[in-house]
C-alpha cells in the first residue's frame, strides 16, 4: 500500500513538473507580449580584426545605452517594450558588415546602429537600403556616406568636411587671439583617406589664412620610427606641427618630438589619433602636454555625459569617443522608435528624419537631419591641460582656456 | 576525371538551392563561398596544374574589381561591359606579371615573393592614385536593375556566380584533357625535363597565368558588383591572395573540384565557429584556426587527395583480402 502511494506520488510529481515546464515554455512568449514585445536593435561593430579596439568600445557604448533604456522601463510608447540588442561583428571588413546586415534583417531588427570605419559604413548602408532598414552611422566621417540619397542612412556625428573646416577656423581663431605668433606650419600625415585628404585640404586653405607650409610629410600606417621625420621638423623649426595619423603613430610622433626636445609653439591635430585620448594622457603625460586637437568629444557640461564617463571608468575602460557616440546614437534610435510608437521600419525612418532629439551627451546644436546628416553635429577643440583633456572651443561648451603658444 | 557528368550534377544540385532556401543569410553565405571558390579556381589553374605558387592573386582580383567599378562610376560604362572589361584587363595584368617573372626565369619561392610584391605595389598605387579614389575607395551607386548588373534578389546574384563557377570548373576539366594541360602538368612535375621534350615552358606558364588571372579577375568583378564598394585594402589586400590559395590547398591542389570543396569547407567552418562562439569577440576565429590546423594536419594532400588515398587504401585492402581468401 505504502509502496503504491509512494510510486504514485513520485510519478505524479514528475508528470506535473514536466507539464509545468512545457506550459511555462509555451506561456512565456505570451507573458512577454503582455508587457510589450521586445524591439530588436542591430548593434554592428568591428569587434575583431584591425579595428577591434574601437569596435569593442563602440559596442560598450551601445550596450550601456540599451541597458539604461531597459532599466528605465523600456520604450514607453510600446508598453514598456525592452530593447533586445542583436550584436554583430563586422570583422573589420565591409563584406563582414554586409553579412551581418543580412543576419540582422532576418532577425527582424527595427534599425541598425554602428559601423565605425567609413568603408564598413558605406557597405552596410547600401546593404541595409535593400531592406529599407534604418541605419544610424556611429562614427564614419567620409562625406559620401550621406550624400548618396539613401533614405535609410543617418549620421548623427559630423562629417569630414565640417570637421576640417571647423579645425581650420579654430586654428586661425586661436592664433589670432594670441596675437598671431605662428606663421609657419609642418604637416605629418598618414597616407590613407583621412590623412591625405586632410593634408590636401590644409595645403589649399592654410596659405589663404596667412600661414606658410614648410613641408608636408606623408607616412604609411603602420610606421614604427619617426626619428628622421622629427629631425626634419627640428631642422625646419616650424611654429606649428600638425600631425594627422592614427593612435600608435600619433603617440610615436609626440614622444619622439619630446625626446629630441622639439618644442614648436603648438601641436595642433585634426581627428588626432591620440590627442583626445585619456589613454595617451595617462600613459605619456609629458608628451601629451598642451597638445590641441579638433575631434569628436562629449559635452563636458552635461551631467549625463559625466555620469556615463564614471560608469565606463568604473568598468576599467577608457572613455573614448566611440563610447559616447554610440551611446548617443542608440538613444537617438530609441527616441525615434518611441515617437513612431512602432518598430515598423518605414515609421522609424520617418521618425528619424523629423528627429529633434536632445537627450544625447554630445556638444551639438539642435538635432535636424537633412539628407541623413545631422546639421547640429560639430567637432570641438580640446587641449591637454593639467593632465586632463579640456574643451577650449567653442565657448558654449568650453571648460578650459586655450594655452597657446605652449609655455617653454 | 573522365566525364563531365560530375560537374553537371554538382552545378545542377547547387542551382536548385534558391528554390528551397529563402533565407538571404544562407544565400549571402553561399554567394561569398562561390566567390572565393571562383578566385581559388583561378589560383588552382596556375598553382595546382602549373605548380607556380602565386602569393599575389590579389593583383588580378583587384584589377577586375577596380576596372568594373571605375568604368561605371567615372566613365558611365554599362556594368556588363565593365564586367567583361574587368576580366580582360585582369588577364592583361596577368600577362604582364607573367611575362616579367617567367622570362626572368623566376621559380618557386622567388616567383611567390615577386607575385606578392606586385600585388603590394598595386595596393599602394591604388591607395594614392586619384582614379581609384585613393584612400576614399570607389563606391558603385545602388541601382537595383538587371541592366546595371545589380539584383534585388540574392538568388539572381547566386545564379550569376554559380554560372561563373560552372564555367571555371569546365575550364579546369577541359584543361585536364587538353594537350595544353598535359604540357602544363609536365612543367609542374619537372620543368627541365619538359623543356628537354620540346615543351616551351615559358609560353605554357604564361598561358596558364593569363587564364588564371582572368578567372580570378572575374571574381573581383563580381565582388565589386555585389558589395558595391572597394578600396585598396579590399581589392589588392593580402586577404584575397590567401583565400585564393587556401581553398584549393584545403580542397585539393590540381583537381577540378578542389577549390569549390575547399571554399565550402573553409567558409562553413568559419560560420560554424561563429555559431559555437556566440557573441564573444574573436572566439570564432580561434575555433576556426584550430580546425584549420587539424584539417591540414590530417589531410595534407587536401580533402580530395585524402579521399582518393582512403579509397586506394580500401581498394588495396579489399583486393588483398580477396587474394588472401583465394589463397585460403
Amino acid at each position: 500500500m505504502s509502496d503504491r502511494i509512494d510510486s504514485f506520488s513520485r510519478r505524479k510529481f514528475l508528470a506535473t513538473t514536466a507539464l509545468g515546464a512545457v506550459a511555462a515554455t509555451i506561456a512565456m512568449p505570451s507573458v512577454l507580449r503582455a508587457q510589450g514585445a521586445g524591439v530588436k536593435l542591430g548593434v554592428l561593430h568591428p569587434v575583431t580584426g584591425a579595428l577591434s579596439y574601437s569596435g569593442q568600445q563602440g559596442r560598450l557604448g551601445a550596450t550601456l545605452a540599451i541597458e539604461e533604456i531597459n532599466a528605465a522601463g523600456g520604450i514607453k510608447a510600446l508598453g514598456g517594450a525592452k530593447i533586445e540588442p542583436v550584436l554583430g561583428d563586422a570583422q573589420s571588413t565591409p563584406e563582414g558588415g554586409n553579412a551581418e546586415v543580412e543576419k540582422m534583417n532576418s532577425a527582424g531588427v527595427a534599425a541598425i546602429v554602428g559601423g565605425y570605419a567609413s568603408s564598413i559604413c558605406l557597405a552596410v548602408s547600401q546593404a541595409a537600403a535593400r531592406y529599407d532598414l534604418p541605419y544610424v552611422v556611429d562614427v564614419g566621417v567620409a562625406d559620401n556616406i550621406v550624400t548618396r540619397g539613401l533614405k535609410n542612412t543617418f549620421r548623427f556625428g559630423p562629417g569630414f568636411g565640417v570637421i576640417a573646416k571647423t579645425a581650420l577656423n579654430n586654428l586661425v581663431a586661436i592664433n589670432n587671439q594670441a596675437g598671431k605668433p605662428a606663421k609657419t606650419v609642418m604637416i605629418v600625415h598618414e597616407d590613407s583617406l583621412f590623412g591625405s585628404g586632410l593634408a590636401k585640404l590644409l595645403n589649399a586653405q592654410l596659405p589663404q589664412q596667412g600661414f606658410q607650409i614648410l613641408e608636408t610629410i606623408p607616412h604609411p600606417t603602420p610606421t614604427r620610427d619617426f626619428n628622421n621625420v622629427v629631425l626634419k621638423i627640428k631642422a625646419q623649426n616650424p611654429d606649428i606641427v600638425i600631425p594627422a595619423n592614427y593612435y600608435n603613430e600619433y603617440v610615436l610622433v609626440a614622444r619622439t618630438m619630446q625626446q629630441q626636445h622639439v618644442r614648436p609653439k603648438g601641436i595642433y591635430s585634426v581627428l588626432g589619433g591620440a590627442a583626445s585620448s585619456y589613454k595617451f594622457v595617462k600613459e605619456f603625460p609629458d608628451a601629451a602636454k598642451y597638445i590641441m586637437d579638433c575631434n569628436h568629444w562629449f559635452d563636458p557640461r552635461n551631467p549625463k555625459a559625466l555620469a556615463l564617463k564614471k560608469k565606463v571608468e568604473e568598468k576599467g575602460q577608457f572613455y573614448t569617443y566611440e563610447v559616447y557616440m554610440n551611446y548617443s546614437c542608440v538613444l537617438l534610435v530609441a527616441d525615434a522608435i518611441g515617437r513612431a510608437a512602432s518598430a515598423d521600419r518605414a515609421k522609424v525612418t520617418a521618425a528619424l528624419e523629423s528627429s529633434t532629439f536632445a537627450g544625447h551627451v554630445m556638444p551639438y546644436g539642435p538635432t535636424k537631419f537633412v539628407n541623413g546628416q545631422n546639421q547640429g553635429a560639430a567637432p570641438v577643440n580640446t587641449q591637454v591641460l593639467d593632465n586632463d583633456i579640456k574643451v577650449i572651443l567653442p565657448p558654449a561648451f568650453a571648460n578650459g582656456k586655450p594655452v597657446f603658444p605652449m609655455p617653454a | 576525371m573522365k566525364s563531365v557528368l560530375p560537374i553537371v550534377s554538382v552545378i545542377a544540385a547547387l542551382a536548385v538551392v534558391p528554390l528551397f532556401v529563402q533565407s538571404n543569410v544562407t544565400l549571402n553565405f553561399l554567394v561569398v563561398t562561390l566567390l572565393i571558390a571562383l578566385a581559388g579556381q583561378g589560383w588552382n589553374i596556375l598553382g595546382g596544374y602549373g605548380g607556380q605558387y602565386s602569393f599575389g592573386h590579389a593583383a588580378y582580383f583587384g584589377t577586375g574589381a577596380y576596372v568594373t567599378a571605375i568604368l561605371q562610376v567615372r566613365y558611365g560604362v554599362n556594368a556588363w561591359i565593365g564586367f567583361a572589361a574587368g576580366i580582360a584587363v585582369g588577364a592583361a595584368v596577368g600577362a604582364i606579371i607573367g611575362g616579367l617573372t617567367f622570362r626572368s626565369g623566376l621559380r618557386g619561392s622567388y616567383f611567390a615573393l615577386v607575385t606578392l610584391a606586385f600585388a603590394e605595389v598595386l595596393r599602394i598605387v591604388a591607395s594614392v592614385a586619384p582614379i581609384t579614389g585613393a584612400g576614399v575607395g570607389t563606391l558603385i551607386k545602388l541601382d537595383l536593375r538587371a541592366q546595371a548588373l545589380q539584383f534585388q534578389s540574392r538568388a539572381a546574384f547566386y545564379w550569376l556566380i554559380l554560372a561563373l563557377v560552372a564555367l571555371s570548373l569546365l575550364i579546369a576539366w577541359l584543361l585536364e584533357r587538353s594537350r595544353f594541360g598535359a604540357w602544363l602538368i609536365a612543367v609542374r612535375e619537372n620543368e627541365d625535363a619538359a623543356m628537354a621534350l620540346g615543351v616551351d615552358a615559358t609560353v605554357v606558364k604564361l598561358g596558364a597565368m593569363v587564364l588564371s588571372a582572368a578567372i580570378t579577375a572575374a571574381a573581383g568583378c563580381f565582388y565589386a558588383q555585389y558589395f558595391l564598394f572597394i578600396d585598396a585594402g579590399i581589392a589588392y589586400g593580402t586577404w584575397i591572395s590567401i583565400e585564393a590559395l587556401l581553398t584549393p590547398i584545403i580542397g585539393g591542389v590540381g583537381t577540378v573540384f578542389g577549390p569549390l570543396l575547399g571554399a565550402l569547407v573553409v567558409k562553413s567552418l568559419g560560420e560554424g565557429a561563429k555559431l559555437v562562439a556566440g557573441d564573444a569577440p574573436g572566439l570564432d576565429l580561434v575555433v576556426y584556426g584550430i580546425v584549420l590546423v587539424l584539417v591540414i594536419w590530417f589531410a595534407p594532400r587536401g580533402l580530395i587527395g585524402t579521399v582518393a588515398d582512403a579509397r586506394k587504401w580500401v581498394l588495396h585492402r579489399s583486393s588483398r583480402s580477396v587474394r588472401e581468401a583465394g589463397h585460403g
